[in-house]
């Protein structure tokens, strides 16, 4: 489904250079939970962002069913963003000035989406915070709020930077369920996280020290 | 979800930083409208001021010596049908209220008690209607035929009911109606009689010629005297043009530097404002920079990111433009209320201008921020996303 073929990306600032990926292949088929994992500064972030078609590696490619996305044009990665990926992050990102739902309803393409989000917010147990502002939620909340506005378009790939990076024990397990489930649904997970429990929920796991796979 | 909508729940949500965008539209729509309408009623004051001063132009042939043609000596003169065909023509259009005047001194005139005096004789042809330029309410100097208006000095040795009574040049005695006694301090014409042109040449036996004919210059950019001479010399170029300097001279001094203190002061406003907005984008675009990473993440397209700054950028300049139009007009209104003798009450909303600030300002406020809106497309979403 994704494979990633010898990529590599280094950052300069000033006279330092820094890898954050040193050669990296591996290739993720549809169904897996992968979990990458390994400390900060490893390469995690930036490996779920080549994926994501937002950091463009200094060299090898990266191919979506057999198309490498750095080769698509503006309009088709966008196009692949939009209809086949889903992000999360450990920041949320809600649009402050919308409400739950219309958080969620940012990333609907079309009315038969949007029609689910009553679905989606009584499973994640967010039915009466449809109307409320992100700064009215709690930090579990805004996350599962951020988890539906992921999923909501049905990718075939949730990409997570660290998710439950912000939130406590019993918020992470409600979250980490509901991926799984996701997961379980058919859904491709690569959730990026220097927490090794996580490891548990995933049927894949990469670990990442200075840029290289261990 | 529909971009607009999110445009303007993020528009209500930054209010402090719509607010001030809006308010910066509002100052340039409030200054550039309310100078341009004070400008247009400067004009149209002008305008008044000149009619009210009387016809400032005279137009007699070339080579009158002015001492003479200023001291009504009798001077050369010229077929009435010039004032037809400068009328007929379509280039003329420096010169409003073309009158034909033969204007003579009369030696001898003896008035109802024998003593005889000096006087004035002018003859008013009827006001050229000028076939190639709106109609106009003519300026009043017509005097119907066996009839005349008596100068204050000339109808005090005249009882109510007379006639007046002259000479003609063939020894007959001829006698008009008096229709109208004019009041004192009307210049020349206290000490004078005004007739009816033809009656006039009769009198004198100066059948189909005038010698003078008088106008209302233009409120023209490039000045009266130099339009008007140019154009009647094109047409005719033995006749010459000159100029009764009046206090419609200092008008439109102050008009004309009104207006020079508005192309100055217009753009200034405008160009600050444009300044200010675009700094203001600039910071909201950095505010923001989370939101644009994200929607770049969720795949939102260069263009899609461009519309909705841009877009922001219209919904304020479109409100702006029209709230500052009307507040230009009203500030127009104080203060024209405060400046202007006869067009006070005529300072109405200026509709052609109403039509350019909803063009206009919508155009400028997004261009002023293109280059914050370029700079959101090129927000790095895997940086702004990854940040703690």
């Amino acid at each position: 489904m994704i494979e990633l073929k010898n990529i590599s990306k280094q950052y300069v600032k000033g006279k330092e250079v820094f890898t954050a990926l040193k050669d990296i292949s591996v290739r993720i088929e549809k169904g897996d939970f992968c979990c990458v994992t390994g400390p900060s500064g490893a390469g995690k972030s930036t490996l779920l962002y080549v994926i994501g078609g937002l950091i463009h590696p200094d060299s090898g490619d990266v191919m979506y069913n057999g198309r490498d996305i750095y080769r698509m044009n503006s309009r088709d990665i966008n196009l692949y963003r939009r209809k086949h990926l889903g992000f999360m992050f450990q920041q949320f990102h809600l649009m402050p000035y919308l409400t739950v739902a219309g958080n969620i309803k940012l990333a609907c393409n079309g009315n038969s989406q949007a029609e689910k989000i009553g679905f989606y917010l009584e499973k994640c147990l967010l039915a009466d915070k449809k109307n409320k502002y992100p700064s009215e939620l709690s930090v579990g909340e805004k996350q599962r709020t951020a988890f539906i506005r992921a999923i909501i378009s049905e990718p075939e790939i949730l990409l997570a930077d660290e998710p439950t990076g912000n939130l406590d024990d019993s918020n992470s397990e409600i979250l980490l369920s509901l991926v799984k489930e996701y997961n379980n649904g058919g859904g491709t997970i690569v959730l990026v996280s220097h927490n090794r429990e996580i490891e548990k929920y995933a049927n894949r796991s990469i670990t990442l020290r200075q840029g290289c796979m261990q | 979800m529909n971009p607009i909508t999110l445009i303007i729940k993020e528009l209500f949500y930054r209010k402090v930083n719509s607010l001030i965008i809006l308010l910066t539209v509002i100052i340039a729509g409030t200054v550039s409208v309310a100078i341009y309408t004070l400008s247009k009623a400067s004009e149209n004051e002008t305008r008044k001021i000149m009619r009210e001063q009387g016809l400032n132009l005279y137009i007699f042939p070339k080579g009158t010596n002015l001492i003479d043609f200023y001291s009504v000596s009798n001077t050369q003169a010229f077929p009435e049908e010039y004032v037809d065909k400068l009328a007929e023509s379509k280039t003329f259009d420096a010169v409003r209220h073309l009158t034909g005047i033969l204007q003579v001194r009369y030696s001898d005139w003896t008035d109802p008690n024998g003593s005889s005096h000096q006087i004035v004789l002018f003859g008013y042809k009827d006001e050229a209607m000028q076939r190639f330029l709106p109609a106009q309410e003519t300026m009043g100097f017509d005097v119907e035929k066996g009839k005349v208006h008596l100068g204050f000095l000339i109808a005090r040795n005249i009882r109510e009911g007379d006639p007046f009574t002259i000479k003609g040049s063939d020894g007959s005695l001829r006698s008009f109606e008096i229709t109208e006694r004019l009041e004192e301090g009307r210049g020349m014409i206290d000490q004078g009689v005004a007739f009816n042109l033809g009656d006039l040449q009769e009198v004198l036996g100066m059948q189909g010629m005038i010698n003078k004919i008088e106008a209302l210059g233009c409120v023209c950019k490039d000045g009266r005297i130099k339009n008007a001479r140019n154009q009647v010399q094109a047409i005719f170029s033995d006749l010459e043009v000159t100029e009764i300097s009046s206090i419609a001279d200092a008008r439109e001094n102050q008009r004309l530097m009104m207006n020079k203190y508005g192309a100055f002061i217009i753009p200034f406003v405008i160009l600050s404002c444009l300044l200010i907005t675009g700094l203001l984008f600039y910071q909201n675009i950095t505010v923001r920079n989370r939101e644009i990473g994200l929607l770049k993440a969720m795949g939102k397209s260069t263009s899609g990111i461009l519309f909705m700054i841009i877009a922001k950028a219209f919904i304020l300049g479109l409100i702006g433009g029209i709230i500052g139009f009307f507040t230009g007009h009203l500030v127009a209104e104080y203060f024209g209320r405060e400046i202007f003798r006869f067009t006070s009450s005529d300072i109405k909303p200026l509709w052609n201008v109403f039509y350019y600030s909803i063009l206009l300002f919508p155009l400028l406020w997004m261009l002023a921020s293109w280059i914050p809106a370029l700079m959101a497309t090129q927000i790095d979403a895997a940086k702004t996303l990854s940040q703690e």
